[in-house]
């Protein structure tokens, strides 16, 4: 009975077989079993893959092209402890598919130990890890989205959306992550490209271990703890991103820099985070042209010397800066919107520094409970008075008068009107009153 | 009931003719004004730098402004023998209390009212101004701000035995609670073992109604987190749905407390009349 079985099995693989060839097709069925194609076809073979909902797992050992006829309609389901895909060829590449993750697992959704691969327009519902990198050099992800396929589960029980470990000269471009554990994990990694990639909802959005010379440029975070990580790592540049309202956790900061060297981190914006750029035991970094906006604490320097911070803006944040332990650092030309400058001699910068208050940052820093403080008219009263050892006070020696940018206003949500109503309520009922109980002449 | 209504009316008569409301008025309505304009760039919306700003500046202003508007109205009615009259009429001193504390917040919270609405329709007509939600946040703390600090002015009435002393009083209860109050709990919890320090400082938070209503109104606005990993527990309490509920339940004991001391006084010196 089941040599009867299979031999009706091998009859039908064959007959795919002969017909991928000729027309390079396969037909939409039932739950098609991939790796008998993937077996089929010869090294350097591009298949297209017909709409259809296909089985995982599958392991790929021989360079090809996998691509989806039309995007989005190829499903590879993955019930499997195992990766949904693995790659252990070099010059893969894998276009178009969606991938389908089930259960809860420890192995990555794809697994790529192959050098020079391709991941393109994939949309990865991921239990694990989304992508995994190891060991493999040069290849690329892009216009890729992955998510989080299961409710109720632990930010720090849920896998990376990428995650790369002794992989260098990656390119990952255009992808989408959201409510994943890191979405970009780069650790031991050298020459990587980050660009272009939007990260939501997740714990840190690009996140660098060891790593050097990366670039990440122009990102979008959003609601993360943190956006950009980096940490151990030298060379990194930090370039034209957004990081916006990284503000729900008491760690959350837009940029942070530890133990980082030699970083660039320039025309960013930052907006609406707990802390915007936070840097501490870092030196020799760069922080030029960023937009740093309506965040509780600006920029918090801790420990870190040797940093350059220059044509930045500071604006509407509830603390503009805190800096701690944290002497020499050149600061200048940036525009602090609570400083009030004079200008005397006319060249759009003050002739007073701005200086960084440091009382409340070592008073918070050494008993944690007063953090309670931050800001209360007390507090400010009080670092008002305090005044010692001011020449050893981190500060900005030219401060800008006017921000170099413009486009400072915030982006309005439209219910000015509502509020005009209510003060307009507010104001009619208590002048009603005032009018009511005056005075009368008899 | 018709007593409490009757002195509620009646002090809200001499508190709108008092010519002290209408320059406390100005004062506030003209401060809301130019902090809108100073920050001309400024869209008022979360834990910002603006809403920050907006919150110390009421802070500096209602407390004062009901501390001396409360002391002022009950050492009033012992210095001009008013309190004499009525105790020869039927009138409990509860309904007295009550009254007054009624009379009293309507004419403050007509003040608060006043500065809020001026400042929404200007920023509404300079096309800046706040974002509905923040603006409500902010005249909600105005408004606890305001009941807060009248129960304790109407201790300090009860206290004092004339308007200058009722002065000196509230001055030095707005000093310590807004001014002095952080320099005093490092210098004072400083010396404590570690541990000791964030139980203390919970406490003693509790017993000031200027932080405890501030610092609800930052988690309220967002800004949680600057409280740091200490207080993590804090934010969780104040966001759920219980927050504010039990921040009017502590309002009400509070008010209740300070209420409760100031009938006892004033009964007692009855007894003795």
């Amino acid at each position: 009975m089941s040599s009867c079985r299979s031999l009706w099995l091998a009859c039908l693989l064959i007959a795919a077989a002969l017909w991928l060839s000729h027309e390079r097709a396969i037909a939409a069925n039932e739950s098609i079993n991939l790796q008998a194609i993937i077996d089929q076809a010869k090294p350097g073979d591009a298949i297209a893959l017909a709409p259809g909902s296909y089985e995982g797992p599958i392991i790929i050992n021989k360079p090809l092209t996998l691509r989806a006829e039309q995007e989005g309609s190829v499903q590879l389901h993955n019930s499997s402890l195992k990766p949904a895909v693995l790659i252990t060829a070099d010059h893969v590449a894998i276009i178009g598919l969606s991938l389908v993750d089930e259960g809860l697992k420890d192995e990555p959704t794809i697994l790529a130990t192959g050098n020079q691969a391709s991941l393109e327009g994939l949309h990865i519902r991921t239990v694990s890890m989304g992508i995994a990198i190891r060991d493999a050099d040069d290849g690329a992800v892009s216009d890729t989205t992955i998510h989080w396929a299961v409710n109720g589960v632990r930010m720090a029980d849920k896998g990376n959306g990428i995650d790369m470990f002794n992989a260098d000269r990656w390119t990952l471009t255009n992808n989408s992550i959201h409510d994943v554990h890191d979405g970009i994990y780069l650790e031991n990694s050298d020459d990587i490209i980050v660009s272009g990639n939007v990260i939501e909802r997740s714990r840190y959005g690009v996140h660098c271990m060891y790593t050097k010379r990366t670039i990440i440029e122009g990102n979008e975070g959003n609601r993360n703890v943190t956006g950009a990580m980096v940490m151990a790592a030298k060379q990194v540049s930090v370039v034209g991103n957004t990081f916006t309202k990284q503000s729900e956790n008491v760690n959350s900061q837009g940029i942070l820099l530890y133990d980082a060297h030699d970083t660039e981190v320039a025309d960013n914006t930052v907006d609406g985070n707990r802390v915007g750029v936070y840097v501490e035991e870092s030196t020799n970094n760069h922080f030029r042209n960023n937009r740093v906006r309506y965040n509780f604490i600006g920029v918090q320097l801790i420990q870190s010397s040797g940093n350059t911070l220059t044509d930045n803006a500071f604006m509407g944040n509830v603390a503009d800066a805190q800096a701690q332990g944290s002497e020499d650092n050149r600061l200048m030309d940036n525009y602090w919107d609570s400083f009030q400058g004079l200008d005397t001699d006319g060249d759009g910068r003050s002739d007073l520094s701005y200086a960084i208050n440091p009382f409340f940052q070592s008073i918070a820093r050494k008993r944690p409970a007063f953090q309670l403080f931050f800001q209360s008219p007390g507090m400010i009263f009080l670092e008002g008075l305090y005044q010692t050892d001011r020449e050893r006070w981190t500060e900005d020696s030219t401060p800008l008068l006017a921000p170099l940018d413009r486009q400072l206003h915030r982006d309005k949500s439209g219910d000015g009107v509502k509020t005009g109503l209510m003060g307009l309520m507010l104001l009619g009922c208590a002048s009603l009153l005032f009018y009511k109980m005056r005075r009368r002449e008899r | 009931m018709n007593e409490v209504g009757y002195v509620a009316s009646r002090e809200m008569k001499i508190g709108f003719r008092n010519p002290w409301a209408y320059s406390f008025t100005a004062l506030f309505a003209l401060f809301m004004l130019s902090l809108l304009l100073i920050n001309a760039q400024g869209y008022v919306e979360g834990y910002s730098g603006s809403s920050s700003t907006m919150l110390n500046l009421v802070l500096y202003l209602l407390p004062l402004m009901a501390l001396m508007l409360g002391s002022f109205s009950l050492t009033g009615e012992k210095e001009e023998g008013n309190w004499e009259l009525l105790s020869t009429y039927p009138l409990g001193t509860g309904a007295f209390l009550a009254g007054k504390y009624i009379g009293l917040s309507i004419v403050l919270l007509a003040i608060v009212c006043f500065g809020f609405g001026l400042s929404g329709i200007a920023g509404w007509l300079i096309e800046g101004g706040f974002d509905y939600s923040t603006y409500n946040r902010l005249l909600i703390f105005s408004i606890c701000l305001s009941l807060f600090f009248l129960g304790a002015a109407m201790l300090i009435g009860t206290i004092a035995r004339n308007r200058w002393q009722a002065l000196t009083m509230a001055v030095g209860v707005w000093f310590f609670t807004i001014i002095a109050w952080p320099a005093v709990l490092i210098a004072l919890l400083g010396t404590l073992p570690y541990q000791w320090i964030k139980p203390a400082v919970t406490v003693l938070t509790f017993l000031n109604p200027a932080e405890l209503t501030r610092l609800f109104t930052v988690v309220k606005l967002g800004g949680g987190s600057t409280l740091g990993p200490e207080y993590y527990q804090w934010m969780v309490w104040i966001q759920s749905p219980w927050g504010t509920p039990l921040f009017f339940l502590v309002m009400l004991m509070w008010i209740g407390a300070t209420q409760g001391i100031a009938y006892y006084q004033w009964e007692r010196r009855r007894g003795h009349a």
